[in-house]
């Protein structure tokens, strides 16, 4: 930038340094810089400039980092290693805070805030940005991770200008650098014999003035400058980022997906190592002892099985599935989910995958040969959370608050499902399709829908498939639970009310239904519906005559004039008159009205399945919703798990629009 | 399964099979922690070669330590399941056959050890005429593997914790170097070139040897997915001979299917 303000920019003798570090120890705050350990440059405590790699520059280049001696005694002569800034801001391993378990209570509790005040020496344009970025996803929305907040508005940085790229360099191609523009304390430019010093903001200037500072002179501005432009030159790496998110998820089926999958070994060093990556895994952790459960935090990453596994299915099984879910990721359905790319162009993916694979080479390659690109959904917008809980008023909740609920009433379904209805905290409500995070301390937490609600306790249907829904089904009446919600969207209540309504459910698929039906019920008998006939349709399939759910309720429905009831079966067994057949069966023999609203919930094939008649029959897609099922550990999009291209299951659906959906549903991997 | 019993105090039962002593030493040093829950728990432990004469079930939990290698073994491993609620093999010998199961390379190599081997894993009668080592999974359904040679005790604790609040232990399925970067090590592969089998490697020992500046070594056997083929190409890249791929591959765990299938590419 030309007008790099002549103002702004001040000069320090290169002792300076020294003083900036003690200047902020005195502050009181914990130093952690670059600094060499294990033949690299990464990030740990430093005391003064003596810890500083001074002399010291790394080459770089796909799967391999050396370090070597510069020739000059820069402090900052290098650009990025192993690690980045999110090992402090989101550290690999962490007790959840608002996770530890207060047995008196009987519920989870905020854990301490053991924020410590630390200043980050030396972040990079290209880091900056990475931080940025982890921002819009863990304060950026409407639940804020409380443990991120506290430390990142209490951390102080002081940021770096880079005058030299690294060869795995390409922040330029990506728009994060080589200047640093915004969101630092304090900023430096290291000259030959000099540095320029920036403040950035209040806390940066209260600092500054306790600098040995003198005017800058021309020539200092001008090798900033020059040095700038130089970056700019030498980035060793370029990315074309032209439309790249409707290239990628215009190409998932391009021989080169199939080329990177034998080289890539899933290891997941990348997503570990990039500054954005955000994935996690909440595991539920205790000692033998009496000690209670603990919630742990770790990192994850879509390399991982876990990372897409639900009970009965692996979303991502192949190396294919995993590697193009990280780059599509980074690269496109980022811009739809926070307005942002996921990659700020720091290079460290390159360097840190054992196998060298380059990510600008796999998009370069897919680029040869590419289909049409595909237009994909727009972001909403992303406000970051303010430094304190008075600024940030009412429109954000802190992730992972569990409040306590107590089971009401159990009602056994059908073998392995029962529906518990939960007397829930003061003021709780919902709409139909949402859900709840459902938990029991030292067991688990999971998703489960809502599927009606009476007589003041909600209730919901649970199969029992693991342990945490197995424990859920055991509980009697009047025992507690952890419980936190509700979550998602929910089934367009305003499209039902003027149209006829088809919904089609697969076995445990119901339950989810079940509130939608009893809703649109209670509004036809207060007259909306007057004279319509059979504008309720619903088509509900099970394995057989005993799994089915809600058969009492059936029954009622049945007798409503209004609603044709069609149940099937799979398998019938001695004593069912009712239709046999899948529900497609049933489907594809029966008139499917144009102009009804559908609402479809149930396994993956099935849907697929119905969607499938449903098009076929000209059903505009718009008026096709379904409800999608994902592995979830936050509910809030935090923890990556629940992604399905460009959307968080948890938060964006789980009951999405199928003209949402086309573009991506039924292909495999996601 | 079949056995139920009593859930106000849980029995738990170890059993030892053919097994080093890595694991046993990782449980003998878990008695401490164990012995808290004497007042909860039945504890029975059942040392190798105690046998005909065993407590009788049913059992909780039951945990079996080493590789089947004799016909009386093999009684004794389906004996141990139809009494369990929940059985899980901890170490590399009761998941993979263990550092004993080399010897069927070896002793191979002269006469046609392939069909020999095909004939030992379909038709695991003639494990004991043969004397060779397989995986208690081979045998019976296995509630839970846990890996490592010895096996991590933070995990056996996880393990035991976790089955007997009926829990999902909190153990990944994921690579070494998950683990590895999670503690912030710099990669062995990157900056010295060392070989390194972190990614095609179950985690949960944390990534030790990294740590230590030497490759992983594999202990912990094969992780889900694992990319064998790709790893063995660099290590080639980087200047390793077939000899030196093949013996990575061969180790702990060498009759892992997919460390066995590498470590054939390289012979
Ligand atoms: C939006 C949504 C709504 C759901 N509604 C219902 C419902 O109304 N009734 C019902 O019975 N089930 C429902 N499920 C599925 C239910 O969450 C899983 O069956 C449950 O998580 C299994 O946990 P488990 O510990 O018993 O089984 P395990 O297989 O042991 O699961 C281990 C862990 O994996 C994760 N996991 C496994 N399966 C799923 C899954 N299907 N979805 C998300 N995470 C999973 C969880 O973290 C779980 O703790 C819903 C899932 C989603 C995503
Ligand atoms: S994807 Fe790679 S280059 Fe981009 S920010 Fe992440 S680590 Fe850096
Ligand atoms: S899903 Fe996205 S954020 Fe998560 S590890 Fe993969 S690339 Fe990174
Ligand atoms: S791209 Fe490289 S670092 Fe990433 S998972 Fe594959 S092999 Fe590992
Ligand atoms: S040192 Fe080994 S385990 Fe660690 S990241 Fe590198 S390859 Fe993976
Ligand atoms: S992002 Fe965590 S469950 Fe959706």
């Amino acid at each position: 930038m030309v007008d790099s303000g002549t103002q702004v920019h001040k000069s320090m003798p290169r002792s300076g340094l020294e003083t900036l570090l003690s200047v902020l120890s005195q502050e009181g705050y914990r130093l952690v810089g670059p600094t060499i350990s294990e033949g690299a440059i990464v990030f740990d405590d430093i005391a003064t400039t003596k810890d500083l790699p001074i002399g010291w520059t790394d080459r770089q280049s796909p799967g391999r980092y050396r370090l070597e001696k510069s020739g000059d005694d820069r402090a900052f002569g290098f650009v990025v290693g192993p690690h980045s800034w999110k090992q402090f801001l989101f550290p690999a391993k962490e007790t959840l805070h608002q996770a530890t378990y207060d047995e008196s209570a009987g519920m989870w509790r905020q854990s301490d805030d053991h924020t410590v005040a630390t200043a980050f020496i030396g972040v990079r344009a290209c880091d900056l940005a990475g931080i940025g970025i982890q921002d819009r996803v863990f304060i950026g929305g409407k639940y804020v991770d409380q443990g991120y907040h506290n430390r990142r508005h209490s951390h102080f940085i002081v940021a770096v200008n880079c005058l030299q790229a690294g060869d795995l360099c390409f922040c330029d191609s990506m728009g994060t650098g080589p200047e640093v523009k915004s969101g630092f304390d304090i900023c430096l430019t290291e000259l030959d014999s000099t540095f320029l010093v920036q403040a950035g903001s209040e806390r940066g200037d209260s600092i500054v003035a306790q600098l040995p500072l003198a005017a800058a002179s021309q020539d200092e501005h001008k090798a900033l400058l020059t040095g700038l432009a130089q970056c700019r030159q030498s980035m060793g790496r370029q990315l074309d980022t032209e439309n790249i998110e409707g290239l990628l998820f215009g190409n998932l089926e391009h021989p080169q997906w199939e080329d990177v999958s034998e080289r890539c070994l899933a290891c997941g060093n990348c997503t570990m190592v990039c500054p954005t990556c955000f994935c996690y895994s909440v595991d539920e952790v205790a000692d033998l002892g009496d000690d209670p459960p603990q919630r742990e935090r770790s990192w994850d990453s879509c390399f991982s099985q876990q990372h897409s596994k639900i009970n009965g299915a692996t979303f991502q099984p192949a190396i294919k599935d995993r590697y193009r879910q990280w780059l599509t990721h980074k690269l496109a359905s980022w811009q739809s989910q926070f307005g942002t790319s996921g990659c700020v162009g720091c290079g460290r993916c390159i360097a840190w995958c054992p196998v060298g694979i380059d990510l600008t080479e796999e998009v370069a390659a897919i680029r040869v040969g590419a289909e049409e690109p595909v237009s994909m959904p727009a972001c909403e917008t992303v406000t970051i959370a303010p430094a304190t809980e008075q600024d940030a008023g009412e429109s954000t909740t802190p992730i992972f608050a569990t409040t306590e609920a107590t089971v009401a009433g159990v009602v056994t379904e059908a073998p392995k499902v029962a529906t518990l209805a939960l007397t829930m905290p003061v003021g709780y409500d919902y709409q139909p399709g949402q859900f709840n995070m459902l938990s029991l301390p030292g067991i688990g937490e999971v998703p489960i829908s809502v599927s009606g609600d009476s007589d003041g306790a909600f209730e919901h249907t649970i199969h029992s498939v693991g342990n945490v829904s197995e424990a859920l089904n055991g509980l009697e009446p009047g025992s507690t639970l952890g419980v936190r919600g509700p979550y998602g969207s929910s089934w367009p209540m305003a499209l039902a009310r003027s149209r006829p309504v088809t919904v089609i459910a697969g076995g445990l698929g119901l339950a989810p239904l079940r509130g939608v039906i009893r809703r649109l019920l209670e509004q036809a008998e207060s007259g909306s519906r007057n004279g319509d006939t059979e504008w309720l349709r619903l088509i509900y399939g099970a394995r057989h005559p005993e799994a089915l759910l809600f058969t009492r309720e059936l029954e009622q429905w049945r007798k409503n004039p209004a609603f044709r009831v069609a149940v099937t079966v799979d398998q019938s067994t001695s004593g069912w008159t009712g239709n046999v057949g899948t529900v497609i069966t049933f489907l594809s023999r029966k008139r499917i009205p144009v102009e009804s609203l559908y609402l479809v919930c149930g396994p993956e094939v099935m849907m697929l399945a119905v969607v499938r008649v449903l098009l076929d029959a000209q059903v505009p897609p718009e008026h096709i919703y379904l409800s999608m099922e994902r592995n979830m550990k936050c509910a809030a999009g935090h923890c990556g798990r629940c992604q399905y291209g460009p959307y968080f299951i948890c938060k964006d659906g789980p009951v999405l629009g199928y003209d949402k959906l086309s573009f991506l549903f039924g292909k495999r991997g996601f | 399964m079949t056995a139920t019993a009593n859930p106000e105090r849980p029995r738990l039962g170890v059993f030892k099979l053919t097994s080093c002593d890595g694991c046993q030493l990782t449980l003998l040093d878990c008695e401490d922690e164990l012995l808290l829950l004497a007042a909860t728990i039945d504890i029975v432990h059942f040392p190798e070669g105690v046998s005909p004469a065993r407590s009788e079930g049913p059992f909780d939990l039951a945990i079996i330590e080493g590789s089947v290698s004799t016909a009386e073994q093999l009684q004794e491993v389906k004996q141990i399941r139809s009494q369990s609620r929940v059985l899980v093999t901890i170490g590399a010998c009761a998941t993979s056959g263990g550092i004993q199961a080399l010897r069927n390379f070896v002793s191979g190599e002269e006469d046609g050890f392939d069909e020999f081997r095909k004939a030992v894993y379909a038709r695991p009668e003639y494990v004991d005429s043969l004397a060779t080592s397989t995986p208690v999974s081979q045998h019976v359904a296995v509630d839970f593997e846990l890996r490592g040679c010895p096996i991590d005790k933070r995990q056996l604790l996880e393990l035991i914790t976790a089955y007997l609040r009926g829990r999902t232990p909190a153990i990944k399925n994921e690579s070494v170097c998950f683990e590895c970067k999670r503690r912030g090590t710099v990669c062995v592969v990157v900056t010295d070139n060392t070989p390194c089998l972190g990614p095609v490697t179950h985690a949960g020992c944390g990534a030790i040897c990294p740590a230590f500046r030497r490759g992983c070594y594999g202990c912990f056997g094969p992780r889900e997915s694992a990319a064998t083929e790709s790893l063995a190409t660099q290590m080639k890249n980087i200047g390793r001979s077939e000899q030196e791929i093949l013996r990575s591959f061969r180790l702990f765990t060498a009759a892992s299917p997919e460390f066995e299938k590498e470590s054939k590419r390289h012979e």
